[in-house]
């Protein structure tokens, strides 16, 4: 997913500071770009991890989305508030009567960087491609296409074999992106090697472990864009080396750090931290396969005696908001109104009173090993249930052991994080309500019919108003029965000199570098 | 001298075991971990269903002494395997890797013999003395402060507050790689001094007080021609081994030296494989270590042999 405004820059920053502003950062929300861009430079941006590959179909990888996105475009964008979708490598589409056929316009004049021409059998194989991805890949994301058609040169039909409200925003994500017709003549293993696309730079070399580098590309379908000559991406692990890499002025972004890192680079002259609205949310899960979590009072006893406000500020410094809702506020159809459970430790103990477990049980709570953040959260979660009669112990395991035993269940109750890669809830309800849904309710086990069909029912409207009312009951209904405990919402945090303007990331994490410079 | 170095052939040949018995150690330990790569690589959207389709895909659902016979018919072919998280042959990350890594050790120890000789000297020519005290000072702080804390400081002073050197990194040019090598192999360097200078200073005490040194003396050797001819290259040999055992240890120590200055070396590379379950890499990076250790034990024993003409390792009549 990428997200740029292809007029002026101003209009972007403007764009960002107001739909930025809306949330919770009081610090410099984005870099802003008044003034006149400048062109050329080298932006570097040093991140904790190396990409994996470029390969957009079976990569779930962060760092490495991130740098592809700069290399290969969707059909239609997503906007700055994460929300809304626009136009891109698309003009736009109509769609048929019985909602199944989607007729979609591209843009003419759109070259690859190899200077080809984009046409309607790009489109079509590059979708084609993500689809066949399958299980292994991003292909349960286009699961609803029965058919990618070519009408003519600069128009496809998309066919759905049943009502499918999220297309357009399935269409936006980077799996989706637009590459040559197969593959350009190569292999799909030696395209990847040096992806080809339409986007504002393009690929230079990659030295594992140490950096990747794009360069403009000089026929960019937008004039005038990109301004930087190049980016660079380093990979420098530890926090405080990248702080100092910062305040050293030898790179222009630090890629999160963390947030104890951040406080103190806030104050420092030069450098400008800068706090964006995510999709994160950091949750409890509860095994309901396992008593007594299959109980309805045990679940809202533990998430009525979770102090959130407290967590926001140990855990994130402040930088975040309590959770109350299964969706975040950068997700659309949010509801901020779906009456998730507050601070309340007299209802928590009348809720234990009237559980399974009147006088309290013995549980552990699942955390990543390494990991600061959670361990707090595990240390205040621990003494907050202790309050209400619960002993909780904490059990670490490294990310990829934990991640094994949360799909096997084989948990009490365990940490969990989520964020959006597309703009519809449908990614995440879809995943967490439903049993089918691959992940076993977010791994709680949680079934309840009534939530299964109206999440079913919003997933195939295509109508917004109708859908968030549904959206509002799957909020509501989730919320009542405390099927994970919502915990808090936390910004995307990056540390950039005050050299760098015109920076902004969007709920789901991606960024747009064209309309990024440097100041000298 | 040369017939002297024939016992390396057979050292070479006694390597073998060693190497199959560790192929066969890593490969299982590595197994053991719970979770595997597909997990890994799947993200926050694994499922059941993705996590057994991308195990298939990679070849993982075999069983297992199927798939070490595989790993081994390679490896007898020069053939690390894939990794798989980066899809890219194993030798190929190792040939980036390696001499980030070796370059590091060799600087550092180049640096920490540029310290510790001269140190090791005055501290034994006069034991006891003020001097002594100082060097031994020296080698209780070095030994006590931790490698990435000294890492840090030395970036705080010489990188951020002075700006002579860079902030971690590797740079582009070999030049650069000097440069940006030079923080972290002092770092390492530094870490590397008390074992050694604790190990020449005793040796030179017992040297000096020697009676060849003594014969030295009388016949009109003073100063740095007694110290090279006759104290630094006997007072050498136990150090040797004291450097060959440590470059072991040090391989595996600079990896946090490695994450500190972002280095993109051995250290990081398994980290990451770990963290990922990359089992190729995992077992590329350790059968490089172990053929280092052995190549590092044969090369102390070739060094003992040049210093020492007594030390003869090919003939079990003469030894």
């Amino acid at each position: 997913m990428k997200r740029r405004i292809g007029m002026v820059v101003a209009v972007a920053a403007a764009a960002a500071l107001v739909l930025g502003g809306c949330s919770t950062a009081n610090s410099s929300s984005a870099s802003s770009a008044s003034g006149k861009p400048v062109e050329g430079g080298n932006l570097v941006i040093a991140r904790s991890q190396d990409i994996i590959s470029m390969n957009a179909t079976d990569t779930f990888d962060n760092n490495s989305l991130r740098v592809m996105e700069q290399i290969m475009e969707p059909l239609f964008m997503v906007s700055n508030n994460g929300k809304t979708l626009k136009p891109w490598l698309a003009t736009g589409y109509t769609i048929s009567k019985n909602q199944l056929v989607y007729t979609i316009n591209l843009r003419k004049g759109v070259k690859f960087s190899n200077g080809k021409t984009m046409t309607a059998s790009d489109v079509k194989f590059s979708i084609d491609q993500d689809t066949k991805s399958g299980a292994a890949g991003w292909g349960f994301i286009n699961a609803a296409i029965k058919e990618v058609s070519v009408v003519n040169a600069s128009t496809v039909q998309i066919t759905v074999s049943h009502p499918w409200g999220p297309l357009i925003a399935d269409l936006s994500l980077f799996s989706n992106g637009i590459i040559p017709d197969n593959y350009g003549g190569k292999t799909e293993a030696a395209f990847y090697q040096a992806p080809v696309g339409t986007g504002p730079f393009v690929w230079d070399y990659w030295k594992k472990g140490q950096a990747v580098k794009l360069t403009k590309n000089p026929n960019y379908w937008q004039k005038g864009l990109p301004y930087l000559s190049s980016v660079t991406w380093t990979v420098v692990p530890d926090a405080n080396t990248r702080k100092l890499q910062v305040q050293g002025n030898q790179i222009d972004i630090d890629d999160t750090p963390d947030w104890s890192t951040f406080a103190s680079l806030k104050a420092t002259p030069g450098v400008n931290a800068m706090t964006f609205p995510s999709t994160l949310m950091d949750w409890i899960a509860f095994n309901e396969n396992r008593a007594p979590f299959n109980d309805v009072h045990i679940r809202t006893a533990i998430s009525d005696a979770i102090d959130r406000n407290a967590m926001v500020k140990a855990v994130l410094f402040g930088n975040g908001t309590p959770a109350y809702s299964m969706l975040s506020p950068g997700t659309p159809y949010y509801d901020p109104n779906a009456g998730g459970d507050t601070y309340n430790v007299a209802k928590a103990k009348a809720a234990m009173a009237a559980s399974s477990k009147p006088n309290g049980f013995t549980t552990t709570l699942l955390i990543q090993s390494g990991d600061a953040n959670q361990a707090s959260i595990a240390q205040i979660m621990q003494s907050e249930l202790k309050v209400i009669g619960i002993n909780m112990k904490i059990e670490q395991l490294d990310p990829t052991a934990n991640k094994q035993a949360r799909l096997a269940g084989n948990f009490d109750m365990s940490w969990n994080q989520w964020s959006m890669d597309i703009p519809d809830p449908d990614e995440w309800t879809s995943w967490a309500v439903n049993p089918k849904g691959g992940s076993n309710s977010a791994f709680t086990g949680y079934d309840n019919p009534k939530v299964i069909a109206i999440n079913a029912e919003a997933a195939a409207e295509t109508n917004p108003t109708k859908r968030a009312a549904l959206y509002d009951q799957v909020q509501t209904i989730t919320s009542q029965d405390a099927f994970i405990a919502y915990l808090f919402y936390s910004p995307y945090s990056y540390v950039a000199t005050d050299q760098v303007k015109g920076f902004y990331v969007t709920p789901l994490g991606n960024y747009q570098l064209a309309n990024v410079y440097k100041t000298k | 001298m040369l017939h002297r170095l024939r016992f390396i052939p057979g050292r070479l040949v006694q390597s073998i075991p060693v190497a199959i018995g560790v192929t066969i150690i890593v490969f299982f330990m590595a197994r053991l971990l719970p979770g595997n790569p597909a997990l890994a690589l799947l993200g926050q959207h694994a499922t059941k269903a993705s996590v057994a389709a991308l195990s298939k895909q990679l070849g993982l659902d075999q069983p297992l002494w199927q798939q070490y016979l595989i790993f081994l018919g390679r490896l007898f072919q020069g053939n690390l395997g894939t990794s798989i998280t980066y899809q890219m042959p194993v030798t190929q990350e190792l040939a980036q890797a390696i001499p980030v890594t070796l370059s590091l050790l060799g600087l550092a120890l180049l640096l920490s013999l540029v310290i510790s000789i001269p140190l090791a000297a005055l501290a034994a020519f006069r034991p006891g003395g003020a001097r002594d005290l100082g060097v031994r000072g020296f080698t209780l702080l070095g030994q006590g402060m931790p490698q990435f804390w000294l890492g840090i400081m030395l970036i705080l002073l010489l990188a951020v507050g002075v700006r002579a050197f860079p902030v971690g990194g590797y740079g582009e040019t070999a030049g650069d790689h000097f440069y940006y090598l030079f923080l972290p192999a002092l770092t390492l360097g530094i870490t590397m001094c008390p074992t050694i200078i604790r190990s020449l200073r005793s040796s030179m005490i017992n040297v000096l007080e020697s009676e060849y040194v003594g014969t030295a003396k009388s016949k009109g050797s003073y100063g740095a021609a007694l110290f090279r001819g006759h104290v630094l290259r006997n007072a050498a040999i136990p150090t040797v081994s004291v450097i060959g055992v440590n470059l072991g240890f040090l391989v595996g120590g600079s990896l946090v030296i490695e994450k500190v200055f972002a280095l993109p070396g051995l250290g990081s590379m398994m980290i990451n494989a770990i963290f990922t379950r990359d089992f190729p890499t995992i077992q590329g990076v350790t059968l490089f270590v172990a053929f280092f250790v052995v190549v590092v034990g044969i090369l102390t024993d070739v060094v003992y042999t040049i210093l020492d003409p007594r030390v003869d390792l090919s003939s079990k009549e003469r030894a």
